[in-house]
Order: C-alpha cells, then sequence, then structure tokens
C-alpha cells in the first residue's frame, strides 16, 4: 500500500500543510503560500546547477536553499502591506497574489509558460522524510517557547497581546516569513520530483489542499499537519485498493470524510492524541529559591514621582465627546480610584492612558512616554499593565499560560536556544514558569493553573486577568471593574490584595462601580461624567461633595420636576 | 461600444454571483465557500431542464432559483449551523463549506460525467437588437435585466422588509437579535437560501451566456467573486453590484488592449489595489475596534 511515491507524496503535502500551520497557529489565514511555492520552484530549477555537474544531493541542497530564500523574500515582500489585514481580507489578499504570480509565470518565457518546465527527478523518499522531520522538529521546539506562546496569544485575542507587551506586527510577520520559507521549501521537493512542473501545479484548487491537511490535522498541535497528510493521502490510497473506481466516488468519499473530521473532531485529528498539559516541576530548594531570583526588578518611580501626566485630554466620537479636557496627575503609589456612572468616560480614559485608543486633543505623558504617539506593546514595556472590562483572556490556553504571556516582557526569548536543547533555555522556561505561578498563586489562583481560561468561572477570569497583568511586573497597574461579578467576601480579598500590591511600590488606577470597595481601597478618587472630572479628593472629600451625590443618585430639583 | 455591452453582460453575472456571496459574510460573518457548487450545479440543472424535459429557458430560471434556495438550506444546516458556537467557527465554516461543495461536484460528476455540457441547438431566441451600433442578442438583454431585477429586489428586502430588518439586526449582534426575539436561526437559513438561489439563477444565466457548462466552472468564477466583494466592500450589496460591473467591464478591456491571457490578471490587480488604498472596499464601512 505505501508506494514509493505514496511516502513521498505523504511527506510533500505534510511539508506544505507546515507552511499553513506557520501562520494558523498565530491565528492568521493566508492562501499565498501556492504562490510562495511557485516562485520557489520555477527560480530553485532555473538557477539550481545541473545534478550531472555536482551530483544529486548537493544540487537539491541548493536548489532548496534558494527556493527557501525566494519563499521567504516574497513572504516579506507580500507580508509587509497586508499584515495589517485581518481574517477573510488576508485569505484573500494573499489568494490574490498566488493568482497573480500563476498568470505571471504563464506568461514568462523562461518558466516555459503555460506548458511548464522540465525537471530532473532527484527526490528520493528518505530525504524528503528527512527534511520533513527537520520541519516538524522546528514546529514541535518552537510550541512552548516564549515566541510560540506569544503567537498563540496572537491567535487567541491579538489587542490583549498587544496590551501585554507583544510586538504583534513582528510577532505575524514573521511567522508568515515562516511559512514563506516552508512553501519554498515545498516548491522545490514538489518540481525535483515530478519531473516536469507548470504553474497550474501550484494553484488555488493546491492552496486549498494544504489548508485542508492543516486543518484536519489540527492546527493547534504540531503533529496536525502530519496527521492531516498521512490521513487525506491515505484515503484515495485505501479507496483504491479495496477497488473503489468510479470517477466520481473517490472525491465524494474524500468531501464527506472531510465534513466529518470538520464537524466532530473540533481540534483536526491531532485531538485525538492526548495533550500534554504545562506542569510545574518542584525541583530541590535550593533550586526553587535560585529559580525565584526574580523576574521583577523594574524600579517603580517613588512617592511624588510623576507616573500619570494628562493635560486638556480629550476625545471625540464624530462630535460626541467621550472625554473632554481631562487634566489628572498621578505620582508613584498611589491608589487612584476612577469612578462614575456608566458612559461616563472612565475605559475610554484607560484606553488613553494604556495607548489603545488615541486622544484628540490634550497632552498625555505615561511614564515618559506618550500612549497616544507608540505602539501599544512599547506603553506595555515602559511598565503599563491593565485589565479588562469584559475580560479578554487566551480562551484556549491554560490559566498558567495566560499568566506566562502576561510575562512576556520579563523573560527572554527561548525559542532558538530549544532548537539546540541548551539548558539555559530550559532554565528560564521554569524560571518564568514559577514567576506566573507565584503571580497565579497572589491572586488565588494556585490551583487552577492546569485549567484552560475557558473552564473558569466569572470570578476566576477576573482573578485571572489580574494575575497575567501582574506577571509583566508593572509600574503602573490599570484594573477596570476588576469586582464586577465578585460577591463581597471576593471583593474584599480583592480590596487587600490592592493594598498589598501598593505596598510593593505599584501605581493603581482602579475603574469600579462598587464605591464601597472604592472608597475603602483608594487613596484618591477622581469622579468622571459626561466625559469631564467633575470631582477629585480623598475618599472622605467625595463622599460629601454634593455634585457627586448629584450624578450617582440625580438631582433633588430633578426628582421634583419629574 | 460592443465591448463595453459584453463587459456589462459579464459583469452582471459576476455581480449576482457575487452579491449571494456578500450576503451571507455581511448577515453573518461567514464565507461560504460552497457558493460556487452551487453556480456550478444550478448550470447543470440549468441545461437538464432545458434538454429533459424541453421547457423553455426562461422556465428554467424560477425552478433554478428554488433548486439554489434548497441547496442554500442544506449547506447552512450542515455546514455551518453546527459550527456556529465554536471559537474557531471561520476556519471550520471555510473547511465544511469546501467539503460540502466538493460532493456536490461529485455528485454531477456521477450525473453528468467529467465532459462539458450544453444547450441543445436551438433553445436561444434568435432576436437580436442594434443598440448605438453594437449587436446584442435578446438573451444578453435578458440576462443584464435579470441580474439587476433580483439585485434590486435584494437590496429593498433588505432595507425595508420584516426579514431585512431581521438580517442587520443580527449583522450587529447575534445575541442581541436573539434577546429581541429575533429567529435568529430562521433568519440565517433564509439568508443562506436567498444567496444561494441567486448564485444559482447566476450559474444558470453564465451557462447561457458561454452556452457551456462545467465541473470547474465554479472555481473559476470563485476568484473573480472573491474580487468583486473585497472592490464592493465586504457585506455591501450595491458594492457587489458596482464591483461586478466594474470588473466585466476591466475584462473586456483588459482583452482588447493587453491580450488575453493577461485577464485574470486585471482581477488580482484590482483587488490588491483596493486592500492596500481601501480595505473596506469602495461601498463598506469601515469597522471601529472594540475593546
Amino acid at each position: 500500500m505505501f508506494t514509493e511515491s505514496t511516502l513521498v507524496f505523504i511527506a510533500l503535502s505534510a511539508i506544505f500543510a507546515y507552511s499553513f500551520y506557520a501562520v494558523l497557529v498565530a491565528g492568521q489565514l493566508s492562501l499565498g503560500q501556492a504562490g510562495f511555492a511557485s516562485l520557489a520552484a520555477f527560480t530553485g530549477a532555473a538557477l539550481a546547477p545541473s545534478p550531472n555537474d555536482v551530483g544529486d544531493l548537493p544540487a537539491l541542497l541548493i536548489a532548496i536553499f534558494i527556493g527557501m530564500t525566494v519563499g521567504a523574500l516574497a513572504a516579506v515582500i507580500l507580508g509587509l502591506p497586508t499584515m495589517r489585514l485581518r481574517g477573510v481580507f488576508l485569505a484573500i489578499a494573499t489568494l490574490a497574489f498566488a493568482e497573480a504570480v500563476r498568470i505571471l509565470i504563464i506568461n514568462m518565457d523562461w518558466t516555459g509558460g503555460a506548458q511548464g518546465m522540465s525537471v530532473p527527478k532527484i527526490l528520493e523518499p528518505w530525504m524528503a522524510w528527512v527534511l520533513l522531520a527537520l520541519v516538524a522538529y522546528w514546529f514541535w521546539r518552537q510550541g512552548p517557547s516564549r515566541y510560540g506562546r506569544a503567537l498563540e496569544a496572537i491567535r487567541e485575542d491579538e489587542l490583549a497581546a498587544r496590551a501585554m507587551g507583544i510586538d504583534v506586527g513582528t510577532h505575524r510577520l514573521s511567522a508568515f516569513i515562516a511559512a514563506g520559507a516552508i512553501a519554498g521549501l515545498y516548491g522545490v521537493l514538489w518540481a525535483f520530483y515530478v519531473r516536469l512542473i507548470a504553474p497550474e501545479d501550484f494553484g488555488f484548487a493546491q492552496a486549498i489542499d494544504g489548508l485542508v491537511t492543516a486543518v484536519v490535522g489540527g492546527s493547534t498541535a504540531f503533529v496536525g499537519p502530519l496527521l492531516g497528510s498521512v490521513f487525506l493521502t491515505m484515503v484515495p490510497e485505501v479507496q483504491r485498493a479495496i477497488g473503489i473506481e468510479a470517477g466520481w466516488i473517490r472525491p465524494f468519499l474524500a468531501s464527506l470524510l472531510l465534513l466529518l473530521v470538520i464537524l466532530f473532531l473540533p481540534g483536526g485529528l491531532a485531538s485525538l492524541l492526548p495533550r500534554r498539559v504545562a506542569r510545574l516541576v518542584s525541583g530541590s530548594d535550593s533550586e526553587q529559591a535560585e529559580l525565584e531570583s526574580r523576574l521583577a526588578q523594574r524600579v517603580h518611580p517613588t512617592e511624588g514621582q510623576t507616573v500619570v501626566n494628562l493635560q486638556g485630554l480629550g476625545k471625540d466620537y464624530g462630535g460626541v465627546h467621550a472625554n473632554r479636557d481631562i487634566d489628572l496627575h498621578i505620582t508613584g503609589g498611589e491608589v487612584i480610584g476612577l469612578i462614575g456612572p456608566n458612559g461616563a468616560g472612565k475605559t475610554t480614559l484607560v484606553n488613553m492612558i494604556s495607548g489603545l485608543t488615541r486622544s484628540t486633543s490634550g497632552t498625555a505623558e505615561v511614564l515618559g512616554l506618550d500612549p497616544g504617539k507608540v505602539a501599544v506593546h512599547k506603553v506595555a514595556a515602559a511598565g503599563v499593565s491593565r485589565t479588562f472590562q469584559h475580560s479578554k483572556l487566551f480562551a484556549r490556553l491554560s490559566a498558567l499560560e495566560n499568566v506566562m504571556v502576561g510575562g512576556h516582557l520579563v523573560s527572554k526569548p527561548t525559542f532558538l536556544r530549544r532548537l539546540f536543547w541548551l539548558p539555559s533555555a530550559r532554565r528560564d522556561e521554569r524560571r518564568l514558569a514559577v514567576h506566573a505561578a507565584s503571580c497565579l498563586e497572589r491572586v488565588g489562583l494556585g490551583d487552577k493553573a492546569g485549567n484552560r481560561a475557558s473552564a473558569l468561572s466569572y470570578g476566576d477570569q477576573r482573578r485571572l486577568e489580574i494575575a497575567r497583568a501582574l506577571a509583566s511586573d508593572p509600574s503602573l497597574l490599570i484594573l477596570d471593574e476588576p469586582a464586577a461579578g465578585m460577591n463581597h467576601v471576593e471583593a474584599d480579598a480583592l480590596s487587600d490584595l490592592i493594598g498589598s500590591l501598593s505596598t510593593d511600590g505599584l501605581t493603581i488606577l482602579l475603574i469600579e462601580h462598587n464605591v464601597g470597595m472604592v472608597m475603602k481601597t483608594c487613596s484618591r478618587i477622581v469622579v468622571l461624567n459626561f466625559g469631564e472630572v467633575i470631582a477629585t479628593g480623598t475618599p472622605e472629600e467625595i463622599a460629601n461633595n454634593p455634585a457627586v451625590v448629584e450624578a450617582y443618585l440625580g438631582s433633588a430639583e430633578s426628582e421634583e420636576a419629574s | 461600444m460592443q465591448q463595453l455591452l459584453n463587459g456589462l453582460f459579464t459583469g452582471s453575472i459576476y455581480a449576482l454571483f457575487a452579491i449571494g456571496f456578500t450576503l451571507v459574510f455581511g448577515v453573518l460573518d461567514r464565507l461560504n465557500l460552497a457558493h460556487p457548487a452551487v453556480f456550478a450545479v444550478s448550470a447543470f440543472v440549468g441545461i437538464e431542464l432545458v434538454e429533459v424535459a424541453g421547457l423553455s429557458i426562461w422556465y428554467t430560471l424560477p425552478i433554478v432559483f428554488v433548486v439554489g434556495g434548497l441547496l442554500g438550506i442544506i449547506i447552512e444546516r450542515v455546514a455551518f449551523r453546527p459550527l456556529k458556537n465554536r471559537p474557531d467557527a471561520h476556519f471550520a465554516g471555510l473547511i465544511s463549506s469546501i467539503a460540502l461543495a466538493g460532493m456536490f461536484i461529485a455528485l454531477l460528476q456521477w450525473r453528468y460525467g467529467p465532459n462539458t455540457r450544453r444547450f441543445p441547438a436551438d433553445s436561444f431566441p434568435s432576436t437580436t437588437f442594434t443598440v448605438f451600433g453594437a449587436q446584442v442578442t435578446l438573451l444578453q438583454v435578458a440576462i443584464l435585466v435579470i441580474s439587476v431585477a433580483l439585485m434590486v429586489a435584494l437590496t429593498l428586502l433588505v432595507a425595508k422588509s420584516r426579514l431585512g430588518r431581521g438580517m442587520r439586526a443580527i449583522a450587529e449582534n447575534p445575541t442581541a437579535a436573539r434577546v429581541l426575539g429575533i429567529n435568529v436561526d430562521r433568519v440565517t437559513m433564509t439568508t443562506f437560501a436567498i444567496s444561494s438561489a441567486l448564485g444559482a439563477v447566476a450559474g444558470a444565466l453564465f451557462a447561457m451566456n458561454v452556452n457551456s457548462a462545467q465541473l470547474g466552472m465554479g472555481t473559476a468564477i470563485e476568484l473573480k467573486g472573491l474580487a468583486v466583494i473585497i472592490v464592493g466592500g465586504m457585506g455591501s450589496l450595491p458594492g457587489a453590484l458596482v464591483g461586478g460591473l466594474l470588473l466585466g467591464l476591466a475584462e473586456v478591456f483588459a482583452v482588447a488592449n493587453i491580450g488575453s491571457s493577461w485577464r485574470d490578471m486585471v482581477a488580482f490587480g484590482l483587488l490588491f489595489l483596493i486592500l492596500l488604498v481601501r480595505p473596506q472596499g469602495l461601498f463598506g464601512a469601515r469597522k471601529v475596534r472594540e475593546v
């Protein structure tokens, strides 16, 4: 059943599927890989020396080098303008690129036009499988590295990933370049196996096949593309072996199986395999102490030093003033409460402070940066970390992994060192895991480290967001309604936690509707209404301020009038 | 002038095909890749109706419309509804609709074999008109009129009717729509049915226009349909109409001025340009990011 060509085709289609997997792990759908493969196949075959002159293997390796370079370069050229596109827009743009490449190659002389180009057959099955093993190895090592986790975080929630300090643009582009290089490898191998390559070998149908292979196999586990390739290559073989010959039955059954897999195996074939859960291996006490030798080393602004300075800050949404003329000065170690009725502009204000929203007037300075002028991840790197009003966890990652992504900024990159099994990479990974676990411990989630974020209760999800925000060792921590949905016992615990964080030197900005909790926790309170600051002061001053009472309860006059 | 008219006729079919595509995307945020298979199936069904049942080509269109609607319901029930609560519903829907499309095409191959099929020789009316010095057949006029009429009807339906309000509500927020008492499942199913019915009529008209139907005809127009809905703006119905006509015209002029082997480059060049310069398309609204 496993003829030589079946073996080679399994390896080739798995390699092609890995080029889709490379971007799917980051949540990007690209269909341009056929174009990369096509460019690589034709240039590789045209430029590589003849196998008769240099021998089979050297010729193949040179062609592979050329092809992978061409694929990666094409990915850069296509990626730079298109990386800001999302979802189907990216898919269609990359598809258009692939089609444009196909038409270009048909119309060129050196490629042989629509007839194609003949190429010597020098690829042996073992070469294909060795290369496949290398590609699979690459993704195996990538998975639990800092880089791999960052890509998964981008897939789950791009905005939250940005707020955790991940440079989303660079990460997406590098995933795309990997896809280009691997597609290039596929193109060259294909060329040196099938003897005759034509532009039609790299069309829309082939791109869809590659995508389908990756998704059927499973786009969240590194063995997925390989499983998908074995499955989809074997289906027609098995049908032939049991004597199904009618032309239509084969595509029909293949499609039916594809439908069944996608409907009933959400994670693809790879979900049939047991999933390895990131666990903490506890070492000896001295090692433990060494590991805890602090990832957190930021020097926080001291009392009196400026953390946030807003002057006349405002935000218009087409004539609607979400915020107007906000002046606010926050200094080191303060715990500021931001309260106000719904729609008062609290979230817009913290979005401007954390760089997610650009102001339309006024100036802002946060930890020495202007958050309206730099990328969100740079604001995070300066020491701003936040939670979100509607929790934006990385749903399919475990609680521990969520917090480890939160520690992106304080940990070192480990992927390249993991490729070579350097012990220092393992140590760094464990140090990060221990750091993350201590953050979980601090919010009271120590025993839930292995649970998926989406499986946690609502209150636990709120706490996990705080742990994730703490993991980046922030100087300014912004909590957007952290107590929403908590009972008063939990809210009290949260209040204590905020107090202890403040003792550690963090500056905290707390948005909250639970006014009792804000009164108890904060050193100073800012009240917003209709986008403007209506009062600032200590909890006592605020409690006795008639403007605040009016904003919350309505004035006596309007009560009577109504 | 002849060129201009030819471009309009082809373009109106592109537009009719694309408008079904964009309807599903605009309302449900899903790309239905079984749409091109509906296009192909209806072309074969149309030929069968004329050849075997001896119907006039005009009567085949309402039947094809109904067949397309039924296929749309099947697509929704089998390929999209079971997936709607999955976190990766977007990818999964693409794949499941590709799978279903593969099954449709395989069944076509079973019934009709792999060869190109044509309408019987005398099924087209021979009337021709001369418009501004250009030759136009009655069939071509009918294609233009039917396509535009269907698209206008759809636009009115979405803008004015109760069903259309339901669609727009779901497009904004499916959960809120459900809370407000809209039967989201039924509106979703109807959206798919209408979308596929339009795609089916487009398929039958296309087969009449070129007098042939092949198994791969859906794939060929799929890419153009995608180009049209991007150029017009994802989810924008008038955008699909204008985009379709624009693409039809641009192709005809490209063939006349650059050569036929570059024709397909026009669609993708246009598409790429729009994505870079104005990603929301000519008529699309910019989506605002929310926290």
